[in-house]
C-alpha cells in the first residue's frame, strides 16, 4: 500500500540495460521517494551525533549543576561558562547531553531489537514453512496464540517483572562489559537496556515468522528449491541459502517499518515508568518527566518528545520509500 | 455454520485457559508480591516480625500453597477443602502447601542466595477448609484487590472504572467512524488528487506519531498556552473536576456538570480519534481502490450509470465489508481502554487502571484486566470471521 499519493515508480525500469545491475534500479527507484531520500539523509545525521556523543556534548549524562535546574536554552553556566544549548532538566542536567546520550540508548535498542526479532522471527517462519506438518501446526498454533493477547499490556507486565529483577535472565558478562562501555552507562543500566531489548523481542518476532512464512510457502514449490533439492543440497541450505534470501525484500521494509514501531515502544514503555529508568537517559524517561513541569515550563516536552517523533516519522518514510524501491506490489 | 461455531469456540477456549495459565505463571515468577513490601517495611522498623506473622500473610494471599493448588483454585475455586462422601472426609491428609518453609543460605558459583530447602510445617487439605475461597475466575470471581483497593473484590474496582472508559471509547469510535470512513473512501474516489495527497499524507504522519507525545502537545496548546493567552482553554486532566472553575467566554464552568465534563473529554477522544483515523482511513482508501478497479464498477459505468450510484450503490458497500472485520476489534479497547491515552490525561479509566495496578503490583487487579481483555480480542476475531460471510455471501466457513 503506497502511501503518498505519487505514480508508482519502477515501470521506465525494465528498458534499462539489463548490465546496470538490481541494486542500482533499487537505488534509482528509492531515489525517486523524496521524503524518504530526507529522511535517510536526517537518520544518518541523527545516527552520527549519536556516534560523536563524546565530541559534541559539553556535560555528562548524569552530571548535575547544583542551584541551576530549568535553565534557558543557550544559557551560559556561570560556575564554568559552559553553554546549555537546550537549557537543563528538574535537576540541573543539561539536556543537549543528555539528548545525544540517549539517542546513543534508545537507538541501539531500536537496532537491536529489530536485527534480534528479525533474525528470529525469520528462521522459526522459514522451517516452519518448509517443513510444514505437524512442525508448522505447532509453532504456527503457539505464533497465533501470541498474537491473540493484547501487546502493550503484556509488554508492561514483562517489563516491569524484569526491570525488578534484572537478573532473573542471564546475560553473559561481556555483552553487559561491552553495551555499558558503548553506552557510558553503568553495568547495572546496561542490564536494564538489555532486558528491555528483550521485551521487545519478545513479540517483535511474531509478525515477521508469518510474513516469512507466507513467502516460503509460495517459493516451495518453484523449480529451482526442488532443482536444488534434486542436487542433493541440505535442507539447512536451502533455507539459509535459497529461502531467506529470496524473503529478503519483504524482512528489510518490515525491519524499517519494525524500527519506527520499536522507537515508540521503548519511549512508551519508559514513558509511563516500567521502562529503562532515570538516570540512563532515554527519550521516553525525560518525557515522563517534562510532563510534571510543563505548566510552569510549556515548551519542555518537546526536547525529548521531538526526537521521538522525528525518528519514528523517517524511518516509516524509509520503509516506504524500500517498499517502493524493492518490490511496489509488497503488502505491508 | 453450527459446526464451525461449535468448533471455533472450543479453540477459543483453549486459547483462553493456555493464556489464564500462562499469565498466572508469569505472574507468579514475578518478584515483589505483598510479602516483599511488608518485610521492607518492618525490618526498617522498630517491631520485628516473627515466622508466625509471616506464615498468616503468607496464608492471606495464598502463597503458601503449591502453584497447582493456588492455580486450581485461582481458576475454578477448587479444592476447597477435605471431600465429603456420605459423611466420611476424603483426602484430609493431602499435602497441599507449606505453611512455614526453612530457608537457607546457598553458595553457588561465587553467589550466595536463600533459597528454601526444607519445610518446617505443612498445609493439608484439612487446613484450607476454614479459608476465604473465592469462586474461581471462571465465575467471574477474580478475588481481592491486594494494593489499589485493599481487600475489597476486584470487580466492584472493575466495575467503578469501567464507565468511564466506555464513555471515552464510545465517543471515539463513533467520531472515528463518522471523520474516517468519508475520508478514505473520498480520496480513493480522487486517487491523486490534492486532496487524496493531503488525506495519506497526513494518515501517514498521524500513524507515525506517539500518542503519548499527541497528548502532552494538546495539553500545551489548548490547556497552557489558550490559558496564557487569557483564552477559552481545555482542562488538562481528570474526568471530572473537583472545584468550580471560570474562564474567558464560557463564564464559570460547575465541577461535575454536563460543560465540564465534556470539556475534559476533548482532548482525550481528540487523540484516540487521530489514532484510528489515521489506521481506518488508509485501509478503506485501499480497499475502495481495489474495489474501483473491478469489472462490474466498468460494467455499470459503460451501462452509463450515473458515477455518483456507481460509487455509492456499486463500489462503497462492496469496499465497506472487509472494514467491518476492523471495527470489531474496537471491541476489546472498549474495555481495556488506551492505556497510555489515559495515563497522560489522567483519566480514571480501566486503561490507567492497568499501569497504576501494575506499578504497585497488585497482581490480581493486573490479572482480571488482561484476561478479559484477552476474552474479548477472541471473541472479536470470532465474531469478525462470523460477520464476514453474513455481509459477503461469496466467503463461505469451512
Amino acid at each position: 500500500m503506497p502511501t503518498t499519493a505519487q505514480t508508482l515508480p519502477g515501470l521506465q525500469s525494465e528498458a534499462m540495460p539489463v548490465e546496470q545491475g538490481q541494486l542500482r534500479l533499487v537505488a534509482q527507484r528509492f531515489g525517486r521517494h523524496r521524503l524518504a531520500v530526507v529522511s535517510s539523509a536526517l537518520l544518518v545525521i541523527i545516527f552520527l551525533l549519536a556516534f560523536a556523543v563524546r565530541l559534541l556534548v559539553p556535560y555528562d549524562a548524569t552530571e548535575i549543576e547544583v542551584g541551576n535546574s530549568f535553565a534557558a536554552p543557550f544559557s551560559v553556566s556561570a560556575k564554568d561558562g559552559r553553554m546549555h544549548y537546550l537549557g537543563t532538566d528538574h535537576l540541573g542536567r543539561d539536556y543537549w547531553s543528555r539528548i545525544l546520550y540517549a539517542a546513543r540508548i534508545s537507538l541501539t535498542v531500536a537496532v537491536v531489537s529489530v536485527i534480534g526479532s528479525t533474525a528470529v522471527g525469520a528462521v522459526v517462519g522459514a522451517v516452519s514453512g518448509y517443513y510444514g506438518g505437524v512442525l508448522d501446526d505447532i509453532l504456527m498454533r503457539f505464533v497465533e496464540f501470541l498474537l491473540t493477547i493484547p501487546t502493550l499490556p503484556i509488554l508492561l507486565i514483562l517489563s516491569s517483572i524484569l526491570m525488578q529483577s534484572p537478573k532473573a535472565v542471564p546475560v553473559p558478562n561481556f555483552i553487559i562489559n561491552g553495551l555499558s562501555g558503548y553506552m557510558y552507562i553503568s553495568a547495572l543500566e546496561a542490564r536494564q537496556v538489555v532486558m528491555i531489548m528483550l521485551v521487545l523481542m519478545s513479540l517483535g518476532w511474531l509478525g515477521i515468522a508469518r510474513l516469512t512464512r507466507g513467502v516460503v510457502l509460495s517459493l516451495k514449490t518453484m523449480n529451482f528449491v526442488e532443482a536444488a533439492r534434486a542436487a542433493g543440497v541440505s535442507n539447512t541450505r536451502i533455507i539459509l541459502r535459497h529461502m531467506i534470501p529470496n524473503a529478503f525484500a519483504p524482512l528489510v521494509v518490515s525491519a524499517s517499518l519494525g524500527l519506527a514501531d520499536y522507537v515508540i515502544s521503548e519511549a512508551a514503555l519508559s514513558f509511563l515508568g516500567f521502562g529503562i529508568q532515570d538516570p540512563t537517559p532515554t527519550w521516553g524517561n525525560m518525557l515522563s518527566f517534562t510532563e510534571s513541569y510543563m505548566f510552569e515550563h510549556p515548551w519542555l516536552p518537546l526536547i525529548p518528545g521531538l526526537p521521538i517523533f522525528v525518528c519514528a516519522l523517517a524511518f516509516n518514510y524509509v520503509g516506504d520509500g524500500l517498499r517502493d524501491a524493492l518490490d511496489p506490489r509488497l503488502k505491508l | 455454520m453450527i459446526n464451525y461455531l461449535i468448533r471455533r469456540s472450543a479453540q477459543m477456549l483453549v486459547v483462553l485457559f493456555l493464556s489464564a495459565v500462562a499469565s498466572y505463571a508469569l505472574l507468579s515468577a514475578a518478584p515483589g508480591g505483598p510479602l516483599q513490601g511488608l518485610l521492607q517495611q518492618t525490618q526498617s522498623s522498630t517491631r520485628k516480625i516473627d515466622k508466625e506473622d509471616i506464615a498468616r500473610i503468607r496464608a492471606q494471599f495464598e502463597l503458601d500453597l503449591y502453584f497447582s493448588v493456588r492455580f486450581t483454585r485461582w481458576l475454578a475455586g477448587v479444592p476447597r477443602g477435605p471431600l465429603s462422601i456420605g459423611g466420611r472426609e476424603l483426602l484430609g491428609g493431602v499435602v497441599v502447601g507449606c505453611r512455614i518453609p526453612v530457608e537457607a543460605v546457598v553458595r553457588s558459583g561465587g553467589e550466595e542466595t536463600l533459597q528454601t530447602v526444607g519445610c518446617e510445617q505443612l498445609v493439608s487439605m484439612r487446613d484450607l477448609a476454614g479459608r476465604r475461597t473465592s469462586r474461581g475466575i471462571i465465575l467471574g470471581d477474580f478475588g481481592n484487590s491486594w494494593a489499589i483497593l485493599r481487600d475489597r473484590p476486584v470487580s466492584e474496582l472493575l466495575w467503578s472504572r469501567l464507565p468511564r472508559t466506555l464513555q471515552l471509547q464510545i465517543a471515539a469510535t463513533l467520531i472515528s467512524l463518522l471523520i474516517g470512513v468519508p475520508l478514505g473512501l473520498y480520496s480513493a474516489v480522487r486517487q491523486y488528487s490534492r486532496f487524496d495527497y493531503v488525506v495519506t499524507t497526513s494518515s501517514f504522519i498521524g500513524s507515525s506519531m506517539p500518542t503519548f507525545f499527541f497528548g502532552l502537545i494538546l495539553i500545551l496548546v489548548f490547556s497552557i498556552l489558550f490559558k496564557r493567552a487569557g483564552w477559552a482553554y481545555l482542562p488538562p486532566g481528570d474526568a471530572a473536576g473537583v472545584r468550580a472553575y471560570t474562564m474567558p467566554l464560557l463564564g464559570r464552568v460547575e465541577a461535575q456538570s454536563l460543560l465540564d465534563q465534556a470539556l475534559r473529554m476533548i482532548m482525550p477522544v481528540t487523540v484516540l480519534v487521530l489514532v484510528s483515523v489515521a489506521g481506518w482511513s488508509r485501509y478503506l482508501r485501499s480497499s475502495m481502490l481495489e474495489v474501483l478497479r473491478q469489472d462490474y464498477v466498468r460494467t455499470a459505468r459503460s451501462k452509463g450509470v450515473r458515477e455518483r450510484f456507481v460509487i455509492v450503490r456499486h463500489a462503497m458497500r462492496n469496499a465497506l465489508i472487509p472494514f467491518i472485520t476492523i471495527v470489531v476489534f474496537a471491541l476489546p479497547g472498549a474495555f481495556g481502554g488506551a492505556v497510555i491515552t489515559e495515563t497522560v490525561f489522567n483519566w480514571p479509566g480501566m486503561g490507567r487502571l492497568f499501569v497504576d495496578a501494575l506499578g504497585r503490583n497488585d497482581y490480581p487487579v493486573t490479572m482480571a484486566i488482561l484476561l478479559i481483555s484477552a476474552a474479548l480480542t477472541v471473541a472479536a476475531t470470532l465474531l469478525s470471521d462470523v460477520l464476514y460471510t453474513v455481509v459477503d455471501p461469496r466467503i463461505r466457513v469451512s
